[in-house]
């Protein structure tokens, strides 16, 4: 920072020795013992240093828990035991429990048919998703993504392998605009589940979306590009393997971004914003980069905070977001308050736009949402993490 | 500030490290010679931090000196001996000037590499308390009174040593900087040149380039940002 400022201010009650002249003479001898810390060691020691902080405020948590029913009865032990697994894990909360959430929360927009083959028929669709705006402040931001950055990259994302998939599962939701018989109106679909598979290399994939499919199977992402060949990875169509070999440079990785997604979407910070926020939903990019993604976005200006967002599958949390000043839309980014763990993004109007469409899309309406519900590398295409685990099990039986 | 660090809010150290790693560090290579012992400091003392937030005052101003009083016990411990520091200083600066390098046989580069060894043979030749006056007051521009906090000393104390310190540290300095430049007695007093103690660190490497036949392209060891 302000090494080798020489301050005067007190020299003066010291005697006339030391002018100042000297003491820029004196401080010039160590002008060269200051530099940065060795590349990469900056954020090294820092997550080291945060690490340390989490644990040991954990231990003392766990120490006061211990050492308050040893003054107490003993049956006061259990409550003080349960403490130590307070930490929630919304990442992987089953969805199950999610349709319970939303159904409280999202309250007149989600109607549930008792469970039974809600896929089987069309996606019901209901009235226009809503929601509270909330408060947008840009201060504060570099701070919350640093510790989002961070507790990001304490997070454990596995490898993977060819032939394994990227199973993605989220709770989503959306807003359009129906046109019945020239009639235009708001619509949504309601809140549902998609799951999609995608192999390392992006040329095998699988997706069960109902908003999309036609059938309940779902439909294949084994398909060629128009002129046949397979897909190659890309920032818009992010592959495994492609975001495995990308810079996670915040710097070189924001250059590459403004780069690749030239002339396109509304503004070039919206769509560099909106770029990042599509790799954090449905993507499991290794902890590294997803770490670094959040560094990146920190540089992209017209960011803000949001102090109270809610997700498809009903959890508050506080969103960092961006609005885009042309379609009057604020992207946003929800993390949970305490953990930081993302939970899902969400678009929400902010803005009523003045042409046709823009009149029937009031401010508060949320345009998607989606909640990541669960991200699992698996060993086959539309294989669940859950039956995963009862084939080991098996071969005991016999 | 003062009230989040004492209530132990982990947001708080982080920025606590990103304003003053860089100031810790380079305040730990002063008092160590060593730049990768330097880094243990720094880490060591964040970590110190956080374990003593609860007996920072409440009222105050930066905690810069707060930080850097740690750094200083925390290499203290590092380096006990003060004859461990010459050896490590002699060792860096010889270091300093060797480095065959063809990249770097540009003269104002070279002329850094000498201030830095210069730097670092002059540190050596000080009292340990001396030292860390002069790197919390020379080095990271701390006046008296927050050297004074830092150390937990008197004020007055830290005025007369680094009163002292710098007289030892400018004819150490002179000496060092004039003799290979051949500009001897240009600047030195008569005073400064009875106290220097003489080169214990052996002569000085010829300054010319050396190795010409050496890698064109050095390892990143001054990071790229």
């Amino acid at each position: 920072m302000n090494a080798n400022t020489p301050r005067q201010g007190s020299d003066s009650d010291s005697g006339s020795d030391f002018d100042s002249a000297e003491w820029e003479q004196d401080a010039q001898l160590l002008s060269r013992t200051a530099r940065d810390l060795p590349s990469g060691r900056h954020q090294f020691h820092k997550e080291r240093l945060m690490a340390h902080i989490h644990e040991q405020a954990q231990q003392d948590e766990r120490t006061a828990a211990q050492a308050a029913p040893a003054q107490a009865v003993p049956t006061q032990a259990a409550p003080a035991k349960a403490r130590r697994f307070r930490l929630p894990r919304p990442a992987v909360t089953l969805p199950a429990m999610a349709f319970a959430l939303s159904a409280v929360v999202v309250g007149g927009v989600v109607t549930l048919n008792g469970g039974d083959g809600a896929r089987n028929s069309a996606l019901a669709t209901g009235p226009a998703l809503t929601t509270d705006i909330g408060t947008a402040t840009s201060k504060g931001v570099p701070q919350l993504l640093d510790q989002i950055s961070l507790a990001a990259a304490e997070g454990d994302h596995p490898t993977v392998k060819p032939g394994q998939y990227v199973y993605i599962e989220s709770m989503t939701a959306d807003t359009f605009v129906k046109i019945v018989d020239d009639k235009a109106s708001l619509a949504s679909h309601e809140l549902h589940r998609r799951q999609v598979w995608n192999s390392p290399d992006g040329t095998k994939g699988w997706l069960i979306d109902p908003a999309v499919n036609e059938s309940p199977e779902g439909e294949t992402l084994s398909l060629p590009d128009e002129n046949g060949n397979p897909l190659e990875g890309g920032l818009n169509h992010p592959t495994y393997d492609y975001l495995a070999k990308l810079t996670t440079d915040p710097d070189k990785l924001l250059d590459l971004i403004y780069k690749e997604t030239k002339g396109q979407g509304n503004s070039p910070d919206q769509q560099a914003f909106a770029t990042i926020g599509d790799l954090l939903g449905e993507s499991y990019p290794p902890a590294e980069l997803y770490s670094a993604l959040f560094r990146t976005a920190a540089k992209i200006p017209g960011v803000v905070v949001v102090d109270d967002a809610v997700d498809a599958a009903g959890r508050h949390g506080v969103a960092v977001a961006r609005v885009d000043a042309t379609s009057g839309e604020r992207e946003e980014w929800i993390f949970d308050k305490k953990t930081h763990v993302f939970l899902g993004e969400r678009s929400v109007q902010v803005k009523q736009l003045k042409d046709e469409e823009g009149a029937l899309v009031k401010p508060g309406t949320v345009n998607f949402t989606s909640a990541v519900m669960n991200r699992a590398v698996v060993d086959g295409m539309k294989q669940t993490p859950s039956q995963a685990s009862p084939t080991s099990p098996a071969s005991q039986a016999g | 500030m003062r009230t989040r660090v004492r209530a132990g809010d982990p947001s708080v150290f982080a920025e606590l490290f990103d304003a003053y790693s860089r100031a810790v560090y380079n305040h730990a290579f002063r008092l160590t010679a060593d730049w990768s012992t330097a880094e243990d400091v720094m880490a060591t003392t964040f970590m110190e931090a956080w374990r003593l937030r609860g007996r920072v005052d409440p009222e105050g101003g930066s905690l810069r000196p707060w930080l850097l009083g740690i750094a200083t016990n925390t290499a203290r411990n590092q380096f006990r001996s003060n004859r461990r520091y010459r050896r490590a200083a002699g060792a860096a600066a010889a270091a300093e000037t060797a480095v065959p390098d063809h990249a770097d046989a540009v003269a104002d580069r070279l002329d850094d590499r000498r201030r830095l060894a210069t730097a670092l043979t002059a540190l050596a030749t000080l009292r340990r308390p001396e030292r860390e006056v002069i790197a919390l007051c020379l080095g990271e521009g701390l006046d008296y009174e927050a050297a004074a906090e830092a150390l937990g000393i008197p004020v007055g104390t830290v005025a007369s040593r680094l009163s002292r310190a710098r007289k030892k540290l400018r004819a150490v300095a002179e000496a060092q900087l004039a003799a290979p430049k051949g500009e001897a007695g240009r600047t030195v007093t008569g005073v400064a040149a009875e106290k220097v103690r003489g080169n214990r660190e052996g002569p000085r490497l010829p300054r010319q380039t050396r190795g010409d036949h050496a890698n064109a392209i050095r390892p990143a060891q001054e990071g790229n940002r």
